[in-house]
């Protein structure tokens, strides 16, 4: 009962979050607003017992790369200027398409043989589920390859900021 | 329904998919490159949500080292994303990704 009120009161907040990150017309706004959904997010995170990926959503998510964010906004400083939406049948097709893949979703999810119907493991949670040790447990032996290959997708593309900060762009 | 005590694994799911939708029209719909990449980590976050739920359901870690992945790709897209985001700003002085479709003329 007091999961699903919890999980009720962040799932309200992350959604109306989300539609003012869309809508809203201060690019600034809409970066909080962000994060005003990322830190809901690491809420329900806990909820599904993932305290390790919760803490991380919020330094990592909330507090590098939206800082990030927020930085090159206010860098730029672009407000009012563009069109907030875009104009005539492009906008009604866009909210078409995003109706149809809302739909395509809904369908896959709440078919009857769809993975939402899958029966639970039967095993109890385990007592560490969630937990730095278990993760890296399986990440370090399981995933290792995908692993260093995500070393090298972040060396990859702290090399690709740096020359394109660097360079001179005609 | 069936899985988690508390809140089934439906709603999570149904959560997932209102968030990735709502990036889908932040996408399709806004149109300033900025806001543009700020609803595509919307729509990561959503798919994040979908593998915590299905690691919870199964009681397997996997899909919160899943999770992990995810982020460190959001992590770079967001690096290069944004310098790429600072280099146009600097050369056409506009966001706006309807000037900036160069390849079209």
């Amino acid at each position: 009962m007091l999961e699903a009120l919890l999980f009720a009161m962040f799932a309200g907040t992350a959604i109306g979050c989300a539609l003012g990150v869309v809508f809203h017309r201060n690019p600034v706004h809409c970066a909080l607003l962000l994060v005003g959904v990322l830190l809901n997010l690491a809420g329900i995170f806990i909820l599904l017992h993932a305290q390790f990926v919760a803490a991380l959503q919020v330094i990592v998510y909330a507090g590098a790369i939206m800082v990030l964010f927020l930085f090159v906004v206010m860098l730029l400083n672009v407000k009012g200027e563009t069109p907030l939406l875009t104009p005539g049948a492009a906008k009604f097709f866009g909210f078409l398409f995003a109706l149809i893949v809302f739909v395509e979703m809904l369908w896959t999810v709440l078919q009857p043989g769809g993975d939402a119907g899958a029966p639970a493991a039967q095993a109890p949670l385990p007592a560490d589920f969630g937990s730095p040790a278990a993760i890296g447990r399986v990440l370090y032996t399981v995933w290792l390859y995908p692993f260093e290959i995500t070393s090298i997708l972040l060396l990859v593309a702290v090399v690709g900021a740096v020359v394109l900060a660097k360079r001179k762009f005609v | 329904m069936l899985g988690a005590p508390g809140v089934p694994l439906l709603w999570y799911q149904m959560l997932a998919a209102i968030l990735f939708t709502i990036g889908v029209v932040g996408v399709l719909v806004r149109r300033s490159a900025l806001v543009i990449f700020m609803s595509i980590e919307l729509m990561l976050n959503a798919v994040n949500l979908s593998f915590l739920a299905f690691s919870y359901h199964l009681k397997q870690v996997d899909g919160q080292v899943f999770a992990f992945f995810v982020m460190v790709v959001a992590a770079a897209e967001a690096a290069v994303g944004l310098a790429i985001i600072l280099v146009i700003f600097k050369n056409r002085a506009t966001l706006n990704v309807d000037d900036i479709a160069t390849m079209k003329d």
